[in-house]
C-alpha cells in the first residue's frame, strides 16, 4: 500500500491566481509607468530595526534570525546585539543625519520601554515609529493561540503609541513571521501597512478582516542582517549588492515607473566600526542622483494610495 | 525495506579517450540555461519523507521569497536572456500554467522549451508507487501540451525527489532526457529497463543559483566568477570533445535587483565566445541521441565487463 493517498493528487487551488486570497496576482512590470506624486522616481526607504533579544528567549517553534546561538546564558550573543542600542545606533545617527535621512524605526516595544533616552533621540529626529512586536523572543507564528497573539499585538502597538505619541500605522513582524491571523489582528488595531512579505519591490493591497491594508516591500535578501550576519559576507559584498540593486532599480524607475529601494538596517550589524563607512558611501552616491529621494513607510503608503487614484 | 546500493542508472565511463562529441558548427560547448519556474504551495499536503516548509505554516518569509520570482523576477530574467539571444529551457512546475498563464505565454513568445519539474515544488515523488509517478508524468505532459503545444521531452524531479525507478518510468513514458543525474559533464546514455532511449543531460548544481547563493552563501560577485571559470574550463576541454555547460536559475534569486547584473555579465561573457552552441536541453539530448548515443554505448562496454574471478 502506498504511503501517498489520493488526496496528494488533488490540487484545490490549481487555477488562475494565487493559492490564497490575501492579495491579487500582479506582475510588477504591469504597473503603469508613473513617477511618485512628488515627481521623484526612486524612493529609498531606510528602515532601522530596534531589537531586543532576550537572553532567555525560547527556541520553539524556531529562533528568530540573530537569536541566541550559544548555550544559556549567552552573554556574548546578548551583549553583541544590545551593542546596537547603545553604541551602533549613535554611530548610525551621525551618518543618517549627515545625509538628511528620516528613517522608519521598526521597534520592538520593549526597546522603547527599556531605553527612554534612545526613544527621545529617535523622536527628536522626527523619524517614523513602526511597531515590530514586543521583542525578538516572542514571535508571531501558526502555533500561537488567538488570544495570546492579540495580546502581543496590542501590547506592542499600545506601548509604542503611548511612549512615542505617534499614530504608529506600520507593522513589521519579528523575523518576517506571521500567523494566519497576524494581518487581521494588526489591521483591527489600526495598523495600516504591513512589511513582512518579501514577494515584491512595490506596495500592493492586502486583504484583512478589518479591510484592506498596504503591504510594503521591506527587503530581507538585501538587508544587512541577511548579507553580513546570516550569510557572513564581508562588507565589500554588501556594498557591491546595494550598488547593484540601486543601479537596477534606478534604471527601472526610468523605463518602467516608480520604484522603492528598501535598505533594512540593524545597528548591531551595519554600525560596526569596520562597516559604517560603506553605508556613508552608499547614501552619498544614491542621494546625489537626480530623481532619487527618501521616504518613510507611512509616506510610501500614502503616496502609493494617491497613485492608485 | 531493501535499499539500493546505487542508482543503477548508468555505467562507468572514464573522462578520457571518449568518442569525440561534435556539436553543430564545430562548437566546443553546448551552453544552455535552465530557469526553474516554480510554484510552492501556501498550504501543501504533508509529505511522509520531508517537511515541506521550514517554519510553522504559514511560512510567510519562505513562501513569499519564492513568489517573488513569478511576480517580479521572471520578466527581469527573461529580458536579460532575450538581450543575449539565449533561450531558456524551463524546469517547470506545470501548475504555473494554471496560476500564472502569462508567464507561459512569454516563454512561448521567446521560443523557450518547457519541460517538467513536477506539478508543484511542494509535491514530491517520494513514497509514490510507479503508477502514481506515471500520473505525475501524464499530468505534466498534458498540461505542457495544453499550455504551449510542446511535447514533454525533459525531466527534473520536483525538488529533486526521485524514486528508485523514476528513470525507468521516464523512459517508458517516452521522456527523452533526464536531469536527475549529476555524474558527468557530457550527455550520457541512461540505463533503464525500457527499450526506449533516455539521455542524461548535464544540469550543473555548481552553477545553480540556489545552492550557490542560498545554501553556500557565496556572494553574487563570486557566483559570476564561478560561472566564468566553469565555462573557461569546459570551453578549453571542448576543443577535444564537445562539452555541455548548464546554468540553472531561479527567478526569485537571479531576478532580484542586486543580482540581475550577474546574469547580464555571465551571458555577455559566454556569448562573446564564437565556438558556443546556444542550445536547449531538448536540442542537446536529440543531437547526442542521433549522433553519439550508440558510439558511447559500445565504447563503454569494456569498462563495465564482469571481471573474471
Amino acid at each position: 500500500m502506498s504511503l501517498i493517498g489520493e488526496d496528494y493528487f488533488h490540487y484545490p487551488h490549481r487555477r488562475k491566481g494565487l493559492d490564497h486570497d490575501r492579495f491579487d496576482r500582479r506582475y510588477l512590470r504591469d504597473l503603469p509607468k508613473v513617477d511618485w506624486p512628488d515627481g521623484q522616481r526612486l524612493k529609498i526607504w531606510l528602515t532601522v530595526h530596534f531589537e531586543h533579544f532576550p537572553m532567555d528567549m525560547p527556541s520553539k517553534p524556531f529562533v528568530a534570525p540573530g537569536g541566541m546561538d550559544r548555550p544559556y546564558p549567552s552573554v556574548w550573543d546578548f551583549s553583541t546585539r544590545d551593542y546596537g542600542n547603545r553604541v551602533g545606533i549613535f554611530r548610525l545617527f551621525k551618518v543618517l543625519d549627515k545625509h538628511g535621512v528620516r528613517a522608519t524605526a521598526a521597534m520592538n516595544s520593549e526597546v522603547a520601554e527599556r531605553y527612554p533616552y534612545l526613544l527621545q533621540e529617535i523622536l527628536r529626529r522626527n523619524w517614523e515609529i513602526a511597531a515590530a512586536g514586543t521583542d525578538m523572543g516572542r514571535l508571531y507564528h501558526g502555533e500561537l493561540d488567538r488570544e495570546t497573539e492579540e495580546a502581543m499585538v496590542s501590547e506592542s502597538l499600545e506601548t509604542l503609541r503611548r511612549l512615542s505619541g505617534q499614530a504608529v500605522t506600520g507593522w513589521h513582524s519579528p523575523a518576517h513571521s506571521q500567523s494566519a491571523s497576524t494581518p487581521d489582528i494588526v489591521a483591527e488595531r489600526g495598523g495600516k501597512y504591513l512589511a513582512d512579505w518579501i514577494n515584491d519591490d512595490m506596495p500592493y493591497a492586502f486583504r484583512t478582516r478589518a479591510g484592506e491594508v498596504t503591504q510594503l516591500p521591506l527587503s530581507w535578501d538585501l538587508s544587512d542582517h541577511k548579507i553580513l550576519f546570516s550569510q557572513n559576507m564581508p562588507i565589500v559584498d554588501y556594498e557591491y549588492q546595494l550598488d547593484a540593486a540601486f543601479d537596477a532599480l534606478e534604471l527601472e524607475s526610468r523605463t518602467r515607473g516608480a520604484r522603492i529601494l528598501s535598505m533594512s538596517l540593524s545597528p548591531w550589524i551595519i554600525a560596526q566600526p569596520s562597516r559604517i563607512k560603506a553605508l556613508d558611501r552608499l547614501l552619498g552616491r544614491f542621494l546625489s542622483v537626480e530623481g532619487v529621494g527618501l521616504a518613510t513607510g507611512e509616506e510610501l503608503r500614502q503616496s502609493w494610495l494617491e497613485m492608485q487614484g | 525495506m531493501m535499499r539500493m546500493r546505487e542508482p543503477f542508472s548508468y555505467d562507468y565511463a572514464p573522462y578520457q579517450n571518449r568518442p569525440k562529441i561534435t556539436w553543430p558548427n564545430g562548437a566546443r560547448v553546448a551552453f544552455w540555461v535552465a530557469p526553474n519556474i516554480e510554484y510552492y504551495e501556501f498550504a501543501p499536503p504533508p509529505s511522509p519523507t520531508r517537511s515541506v516548509w521550514y517554519r510553522p505554516e504559514p511560512d510567510v518569509i519562505n513562501y513569499s521569497m519564492r513568489d517573488y520570482g513569478n511576480r517580479v523576477g521572471f520578466h527581469r530574467m527573461a529580458d536579460v536572456m532575450a538581450k543575449y539571444g539565449v533561450r531558456g529551457s524551463v524546469s517547470l512546475n506545470v501548475a504555473v500554467c494554471d496560476h500564472y498563464p502569462e508567464i507561459i505565454e512569454r516563454c512561448c513568445e521567446l521560443e523557450w522549451e518547457l519541460f517538467s519539474h513536477g506539478i508543484y515544488n511542494t509535491r514530491y515523488l517520494y513514497n509514490m508507487t510507479e503508477d502514481q509517478q506515471r500520473e505525475i508524468i501524464r499530468d505534466s505532459r498534458e498540461t505542457i501540451k495544453r499550455a504551449s503545444g510542446q511535447d514533454l521531452d525533459g525531466w527534473l524531479s520536483p525538488a529533486i525527489s526521485n524514486g528508485e525507478t523514476t528513470q525507468d518510468l521516464l523512459a517508458e513514458e517516452g521522456i527523452k532526457y533526464t536531469l536527475d543525474l549529476f555524474h558527468d559533464d557530457q550527455p550520457m546514455p541512461v540505463k533503464t529497463r525500457s527499450p526506449s532511449r533516455l539521455v542524461s543531460v548535464p544540469y550543473m548544481m555548481e552553477c545553480n543559483d540556489v545552492p550557490v547563493l542560498n545554501f553556500k552563501n557565496i556572494s553574487p560577485k563570486n557566483y559570476l566568477q564561478i560561472i566564468k571559470d566553469h565555462f573557461d574550463q569546459l570551453y578549453e576541454e571542448g576543443e577535444e570533445s564537445g562539452t555541455v555547460m548548464c546554468v540553472p536559475l531561479h527567478p526569485y534569486l537571479i531576478g532580484q535587483p542586486h543580482r540581475l547584473n550577474i546574469l547580464d555579465e555571465a551571458l555577455k561573457y559566454v556569448t562573446s565566445h564564437d565556438k558556443v552552441w546556444l542550445a536547449t536541453g531538448r536540442e542537446i539530448a536529440a543531437w547526442f541521441e542521433a549522433n553519439h548515443y550508440d558510439q558511447f554505448v559500445d565504447w563503454m562496454k569494456p569498462f563495465n565487463a564482469e571481471v573474471a574471478k
